[in-house]
């Protein structure tokens, strides 16, 4: 059977935490420093849990899938966003910061409800197919046929986790709430791709032709860089852009 | 659609971009012809007579130096209004975007800062600039710019916006490059490193020629400065007078 | 305490969940779905390589058809499926397929023309018909007869969570998360709803249903390593177990699959060897054609994962400072069908492992996957004790996987499941039985229970840690209840849980910080993870024969003479140390395909003297319908079609049906 080992490689990590626990009226937000032995293959996820059962119990975060492709652990880790499940700490300094992922709402230490925003944001921009006739749908007969490229480009945007590392490394949304950062502007640009979906380039518009939309975007491409999912964000928030300025 | 679209933000965004492209245009331009200095005062005052209309109407107008100096000012004008929208609106979210740019070391979000504060200083080293030019277009020249440099002390004035107009036109080409350009994705990434490459490379040299050009304004000014004041006169017109 | 009421509650946010809530939506009625995380990121995301659904279209799949996908997976189950409900799924797999590709999945589409694949270590051209081009593609997977696996990449389960997800928020159903439901509120062999822990600020609620559905997936997380994401703890399993009333089917039935990454556990897909990936040992030998020479890599998951371990015990392991392990060859794929096919795979490889699987080996074990036991349920996916409680997708024992799971039938039961229940909770709701009566005392009664038992946890002032117990429960199900169990080890096992049961009620908080309180949480969910592990082991321990991934080397042979039968737990005295262990018979007179050989995996099994009964039966039937079509004679067998709603009755239709 497969054993998850413990093997000491010898280094003593710090790791600060910014805790809060907005629920506990006498909390107020603190980094706390803890100590920790690295060992072999350490992630984040493992150091955290670590810490949770010998030293603290009361820390709160997120991990679900833990091997990169849920999107629950996004963090700030020593200053820049990413998935803490699959950052391995041997590639950290000694000194690791971790705080919670900001412009979320913040629901205690490194946990946020990106879920509430997400869904927030799919409500917005209607993230799904528009097409007529769905619920009269014929499942017997067979399926429309797609070219093998378009369902490849499609998935190429479709694989975007939600996990708002991009939103966090956005000039723009930490400065603009309503903003829909990449994450946002990515699914309109899926959908725009897909056939199945009906909708004209006004109805987009009238979705994300402002300024809380792609118009509101400076280019600061954080979300690009940032990434965990190495998305194609630049380029398609310039293809809608000149899509949209072309919608009036 | 059975309401219309709200057409302002598309339009302001896309004429935000297209003032900005012309003034960067423009101020690549303008580098060009100012260094024309080192290539002799001669070649500095043909310039100069060129854009006062003389090679097409047989004598100067420096009026028309004051007109393309009040459509620049509106260009920046329209163009910082518009950039305006995207500043921090309050004390929060410009705290907000100082501890985001210093807590992501990430390069292109600094490098929008840059632009905020280059532009900021143009509002008003630019404005300094584009007065004089609109007020007197007639002192433009060998001599004429040399002394408002030198004996004027504009040098200071002419340093700073150098560093401010390149590092601003020069980013912001890049940055509206990767705001327009239909760039393949799969080729992305190699594109936009070629960009940044392209963008420092340019904001050098101009740089460069920048400074090569105001050091030989001062030259001569410095030169010239007992004389302050007096027009040049171009070699050929001299032998004329010299042979009257 | 807060109340809130609604038609339909759905405990569970994955793909099943999902599913069912829009197709009781869709009827008309009000639902809520509950989910421990954000919907999106439920662990049905996870599912990489593909749903099985025989759509025919691509030339590996070409002559597919329902009976061959039920064939293969009555195989797969090594006969302790419920046959019934295999028709149903299969039958309605190509139109849940079908539904989400109208919905925007974005399968992978046959391309027309020719195009270089690997099999069996060695490259070849093949070429794909031109009335395919644009349709579904599969690939292939494990125990199957044709390419059925339908794809998005490496990112099926993705694809489709989204798509679902998306649906649902356009359908406007209220997804309320970071909800934990600590109990169903019961009474009289009737369920109606929950009483629900808020994981932000830890108050309790009370949701009353008419209907309540588990789909909260599977319980991976009592092992140590396991495939499963942290959240697949159960919960929703061990709920209805705690009712007292409801019943677990086959516990004991825990799929091991062959390619976990060493050492993490996390999960490479099936892709990888459907695709044409290879496992070689130590000295980099081919080693599964020695084993298995029909099926090779492509044997059943439970068949390769014991080879797997076999040989390691064999002492043909690769050895790394973190123990023994074999390695998955995907380099003769070449890196452009690995960009392209794998690239979850790759990713995973790359941060978790440091290895480009374009150029390097992967170093794999099997690790603790999938259970296919569950809450168990009818055809209709109702508990057949507990009225009004309906299971879906891997929290069920709807029973269509019997003792092994093939890969990629899982996601495609999830969506079938959640097709059938959905109308089946309607209906429920619609008939006079589903009218909501219950007193407001019956709520209170069980919201009081369950802040009483909170309470015991956190003034109870015990000295025991909960993730320390948790650890050592975890330890003891790997360690002894794997891949090969037997009596001794499985004694040892049950003895540990029941002491680790005793040592529960004792564990002390060091924390007790308002909010969630995660040591609280891991507290709670211990006592309930106890109880479906004791179920799981205690199962193993009386079950003395071998089928499927129950693997028993005191008992190596299938044994249908005493075994063609399905084990219901129940835990109706909740002090109890073990749970009550019934077991239903499974009717081989009534079977479409009798028991035999798998065509992989063991030769060697005890036969019932029902079976050479109904395989002559069979063949009278089949005889006399010599000119019928083969779907009047499936209906002469065994007829199914009466068990689903309406509108999925009808027959698929594929490329080169004869309209």
């Amino acid at each position: 059977m497969n054993q998850i080992p413990v093997h000491q490689a010898g280094r003593t990590l710090r790791i600060q935490v910014l805790r809060h626990n907005p629920r506990d009226p006498a909390s107020v937000p603190q980094l706390q420093t803890f100590e920790l032995e690295e060992a072999d293959s350490m992630t984040l996820f493992i150091a955290l849990n670590e810490i949770r059962e010998r030293q603290d119990p009361s820390l709160q975060f997120d991990f679900v899938c833990r091997a990169g492709i849920c999107g629950s652990c996004g963090m700030i880790i020593n200053g820049r966003p990413g998935l803490a499940c699959r950052t391995l700490t041997r590639d950290l300094p000694d000194n690791i910061v971790l705080a919670p992922l900001p412009a979320f709402e913040l629901i205690g230490d490194l946990s946020v409800n990106t879920g509430k925003w997400m869904r927030g944001m799919s409500e917005r921009l209607e993230t799904w197919v528009h097409t007529q006739g769905l619920e009269q749908l014929d499942v017997d007969a067979i399926e429309e046929a797609m070219e093998p490229a378009l369902a490849e480009q499609i998935y190429e945007l479709e694989r975007c986790i939600e996990c708002g590392c991009c939103v966090a490394a956005c000039g723009t949304a930490r400065m603009r709430e309503d903003f829909v950062g990449a994450v946002g502007l990515n699914q309109i640009t899926r959908f725009r791709l897909d056939p199945r979906d009906e909708r004209t380039d006004a109805e987009f518009y009238e979705l994300v032709g402002d300024e809380s939309g792609v118009f509101g975007c400076m280019t600061l491409l954080g979300c690009e860089d940032m990434c965990p999912k190495d998305l194609p964000l630049a380029t398609q928030i310039a293809f809608l852009r000149r899509r949209m300025a072309a919608a009036v | 659609m059975a309401t219309s679209l709200d057409k302002g933000p598309a339009r302001a965004d896309v004429l935000q971009s297209l003032t900005g492209l012309l003034l960067v245009l423009f101020i690549w331009g303008h580098m060009f012809f100012e260094s024309s200095i080192l290539l002799g005062k001669d070649a500095m005052y043909w310039v100069s007579k060129m854009f006062e209309g003389e090679p097409v109407f047989g004598k100067p107008y420096p009026l028309l130096v004051s007109g393309v100096g009040v459509i620049i000012f509106t260009l920046i004008a329209v163009h910082a209004i518009l950039a305006m929208r995207k500043f921090p609106g309050s004390y929060r979210q410009y705290q907000q975007f100082n501890s985001h740019m210093s807590d992501m070391r990430h390069p292109d979000t600094t490098l929008w800062y840059v632009q905020v504060v280059t532009g900021f200083a143009m509002f008003f080293l630019a404005s300094a600039h584009l007065v004089v030019v609109i007020l007197q277009p007639d002192n433009i020249g060998p001599y004429a710019s040399s002394d408002r440099i030198w004996s004027g002390h504009f040098w200071i004035l002419y340093a700073l916006l150098l560093v401010s107009v390149h590092l601003h036109a020069g980013i912001g080409a890049y940055r509206l490059a990767m705001k327009w350009a239909p760039i393949p994705a799969a080729s992305s990434k190699v594109t936009r490193r070629r960009f940044k490459l392209a963008m420092w490379c340019i904001i050098a040299f101009f740089l460069c020629l920048g400074t090569a050009s105001l050091v030989t304004y001062m030259k001569i000014g410095k030169q010239h400065a007992p004389h302050a004041g007096e027009r040049y006169i171009p070699t050929h017109k001299q032998a004329i007078q010299e042979s009257e | 305490m807060q109340i809130i009421h609604t038609d339909v509650l759905v405990i569970g946010g994955g793909l099943a969940g999902q599913r069912a809530a829009i197709g009781a939506k869709r009827r008309g009625h009000e639902v809520i779905v509950l989910s421990l995380v954000p919907a999106k990121r439920s662990h049905s995301a996870a599912a990489q390589g593909g749903m099985q659904a025989s759509l025919g279209n691509c030339l590996g799949g070409a002559g597919d058809n329902e009976d061959i996908h039920f064939a293969d997976t009555v195989r797969g189950s090594d006969w302790g499926a419920d046959q019934e409900v295999v028709r149903m799924f299969a039958h309605t797999a190509p139109k849940a397929i079908r539904e989400l590709a109208a919905w925007g999945v974005p399968w992978n589409r046959v391309a027309k023309g020719e195009r270089e694949i690997t099999v069996d270590a060695a490259k070849k051209t093949i070429c794909e018909p031109d009335a395919a081009h644009g349709l579904i593609t599969s690939r292939n997977f494990g125990g199957t007869e044709k390419w059925r696996a339908c794809y998005v990449s490496d990112g099926t389960g993705h694809a489709m969570l989204y798509t679902m997800s998306n649906q649902a928020i356009a359908a406007n159903i209220p997804v309320h998360e970071r909800m934990e439901a600590i109990a169903l509120i019961h009474a009289d062999g009737r369920c109606h709803g929950a009483i629900v822990r808020n994981l932000m600020t830890g108050e309790l609620l009370a949701y009353v249903a008419s209907a309540t559905c588990i789909a909260t997936g599977g319980f991976g997380r009592i092992y140590r390593v396991s495939t499963n994401a942290i959240i697949n703890e159960g919960m929703g399993a061990a709920i209805a177990l705690e009712t007292g009333v409801a019943t677990l089917g086959n516990m004991e039935a825990i799929q091991f699959h062959p390619t976990g990454i060493f050492p993490a556990g996390i999960l490479v897909t099936e892709g990888c060897r459907g695709d044409g990936g290879l496992l070689l040992d130590g000295k980099q030998h081919r080693f599964m054609p020695d084993y298995e020479p029909e099926k090779k890599e492509l044997a059943s998951r439970d068949v390769v994962s014991r080879r797997m371990e076999e040989h390691i015990t064999a002492g043909q392991g690769a050895k790394s400072r973190f123990g023994e392990h074999l390695w998955l060859d995907i380099r003769l794929l070449g890196a452009d069908h690995i960009n392209n096919n794998l690239r979850e795979v790759k990713e995973i490889c790359q941060y978790f492992l440091g290895v480009d699987p374009v150029r390097e080996l992967i170093p794999v074990r099997p690790a603790q996957h999938y259970s296919m036991g569950g809450v168990r349920t009818d055809a209709s996916g109702q508990s057949p004790t507990l009225q009004g409680l309906f299971a879906a997708g891997e929290a069920a024992c709807w029973d269509m996987h019997g003792f092994n799971r093939l890969g990629g039938n899982s996601v495609a039961e999830t969506v079938v499941a959640g097709m059938i229940v959905g109308e089946a909770m309607a209906d429920y709701c619609e008939s006079e039985a589903g009218a909501l009566n219950l007193s407001s005392a019956l709520v209170d009664e069980f919201g009081r229970r369950e802040r009483q038992r909170l309470a015991d946890i956190t003034d109870g002032g015990g000295r025991e840690s909960a993730f320390e117990l948790t650890r050592l429960m975890q330890e003891t199900m790997t360690a002894q209840v794997g891949i090969f169990r037997d009596q001794g080890r499985l004694e040892q096992a049950v003895a540990t849980l029941c002491e680790l049961q005793q040592r529960s009620r004792n564990i002390g908080l060091r924390s007790n910080a308002p909010g969630a309180n995660p040591e609280l949480v891991a507290a709670y969910r211990l006592q309930r993870m106890l109880k479906l592990a004791q179920c799981v082991a205690y199962g193993a321990l009386l079950r003395t024969e071998s089928r499927g991934a129950h693997y028993r080397a005191d008992f190596p042979r299938r044994d249908d003479l005493n075994w063609m039968r399905r084990t219901l737990a129940s835990w109706p005295e909740q002090d109890a140390e073990l749970p009550v262990l019934d077991y239903e018979a499974l009717d081989i007179m009534r079977m479409e395909l009798p028991p035999g050989w798998r065509g992989y995996g063991a030769r060697d099994y005890i036969e019932h003297p029902d079976t050479s009964a109904r395989q002559q039966q069979i063949d009278t039937v089949l005889s006399e319908l010599a000119d019928a079509d083969r779907h009047a004679r499936q209906e002469a067998l065994m007829p199914f079609r009466h068990l689903l709603p309406e509108h999925l009755r009808g027959n698929n239709q594929r490329l080169g049906d004869e309209s």
